[in-house]
């Protein structure tokens, strides 16, 4: 199980064109962002074109993570979720056939050089608040960020207005920041 | 409205921003606000954070093999080859013989989509060029760095600019000599015609959103 330092190594040494490190941080951690991206889309085809396509950003971005301040696996993970969910939406509107609607696109990386200047909770605390959480509002938080529900999708799967689902999910997440923040 | 309800707002809005739940334009108005204020960069960075810590309960799945194969082409070039992730800048140096410049003009008919947009953007002591070439079927802008880079600890970032408007920034370059830079879709539509210029930045790039150093190089982007 490579380390945090590990990762901060191999990361470290992608923009110096490391094929060393670059291989290495696939082994450590191409299974589990490939579970994330699997989990969001539900597709073995379209989560290994994606997979691909994760790999190379890190590849190119790595000179962007530096000393963000966030973790490098949250970091990894972020690029893996967004460009899954990117893909998903993509699908929804191909579906849809909306064409000309705006692309919307989740950022590339996680974050620019700014610095995470407050103290993240532990997967504790983060277990703990999502517990004080009504259970269908955790579960909407946890079907958003691991399968990359949308608004619509949300208020679908729990039969609630639109308007219902956002004012939920808002208070969920300041009830959770509270909570994390306490 | 209060300052304590825009906090809260805030706090909420991060959440949603990381989440994806944000209506396009909602997110790209989010962002504009993220360029410039630390506090709420830093409320995204504390979601992304901890959510993040969700994706524990996902179970690891080893992807197939041919799989890295794949990345590896994508990442390196074609394995056992000399690379040639530049095979169309090599028509246009002219320095090589014609024989070997129509043998690689034929390995690119084969292999590689032609660009849609190309630019030299060169300083004007020639210390830094960069050939940037852009590809519309997938949105990627190719660099090549041919000479120059970033002094230690400082960043090139690239700026495009559109007649008289304030340079939009398209993101740091990467430290290896050939990159590859996504452009979104809002970008896209605005390259025809435009500039492209580097500047010389701290590293990671201008904390404000616009050039903060000596604008090092520019060039004007041409239709191919």
């Amino acid at each position: 199980m490579a380390t945090r330092e590990d990762l901060e190594n191999w990361i470290a040494k992608l923009p110096l064109g490391s094929r060393d490190a670059f291989d290495s941080l696939y082994s450590a951690v191409s299974a589990k962002l490939f579970g994330v991206i699997l989990r969001v889309l539900n597709d073995r085809a379209e989560a290994e074109d994606v997979l691909q396509e994760v790999f190379v950003k890190i590849w190119h971005n790595a000179a962007r993570y530096q000393s963000n301040g966030l973790s490098p696996m949250t970091w990894l993970i972020t690029i893996a979720r967004n460009a899954a969910i990117d893909r998903l939406r993509k699908r929804q509107r191909a579906e849809k056939q909306s064409v000309g609607e705006p692309e919307e696109t989740l950022a590339d990386t996680a974050l620019g050089p700014e610095a995470l200047t407050l103290r993240a909770s532990s997967r504790e605390q983060l277990i703990a608040c999502m517990g004080e959480l009504d259970e269908k509002r955790a579960q909407a938080v946890r079907r958003a960020y691991l399968q990359g529900d949308s608004y619509a999708d949300l208020a679908a799967h729990f039969d609630v207005p639109l308007n219902t689902m956002k004012t939920w999910l808002r208070r969920s997440l300041l009830a959770l920041r509270e909570c994390l923040t306490r | 409205m209060s300052e304590a309800a825009d906090h809260k707002d805030d706090r909420a809005q991060a959440g949603e921003y990381v989440l994806g739940l944000l209506a396009p334009e909602e997110a790209r108005a989010f962002e504009r606000r993220l360029a410039s204020e630390p506090e709420l960069a830093s409320l995204v960075a504390l979601w992304q954070e901890e959510l993040a810590l969700l994706a524990d309960e996902v179970e690891p799945v080893a992807p197939a093999r041919h799989l890295k194969r794949a990345i590896d082409e994508r990442v390196f070039g074609p394995s056992e080859q000399p690379s040639r992730p530049f095979g169309w800048l090599r028509l246009t140096l002219g320095a090589t013989a014609l024989a070997v410049a129509s043998l690689v003009a034929a390995l690119f008919l084969v292999s590689e989509p032609s660009p849609d947009y190309r630019a030299q953007i060169v300083a004007e002591d020639a210390s830094l060029i960069v050939a940037a070439a852009y590809f519309e079927g997938t949105g990627y802008l190719e660099l090549q760095r041919k000479a120059g880079r970033a002094g230690d600890g400082r960043s090139l970032e690239l700026w495009l600019i559109e007649g008289g408007n304030a340079p939009v920034s398209l993101g740091v370059m990467p430290e290896t000599e050939h990159s590859i830079l996504k452009l979104d879709a809002a970008m896209r539509a605005r390259l025809k015609g435009a500039v492209l210029a580097v500047s010389d930045e701290p590293e990671g790039g201008s904390p404000t959103g616009a050039p903060t150093g000596a604008v090092l190089a520019v060039g004007k982007i041409s239709g191919v």
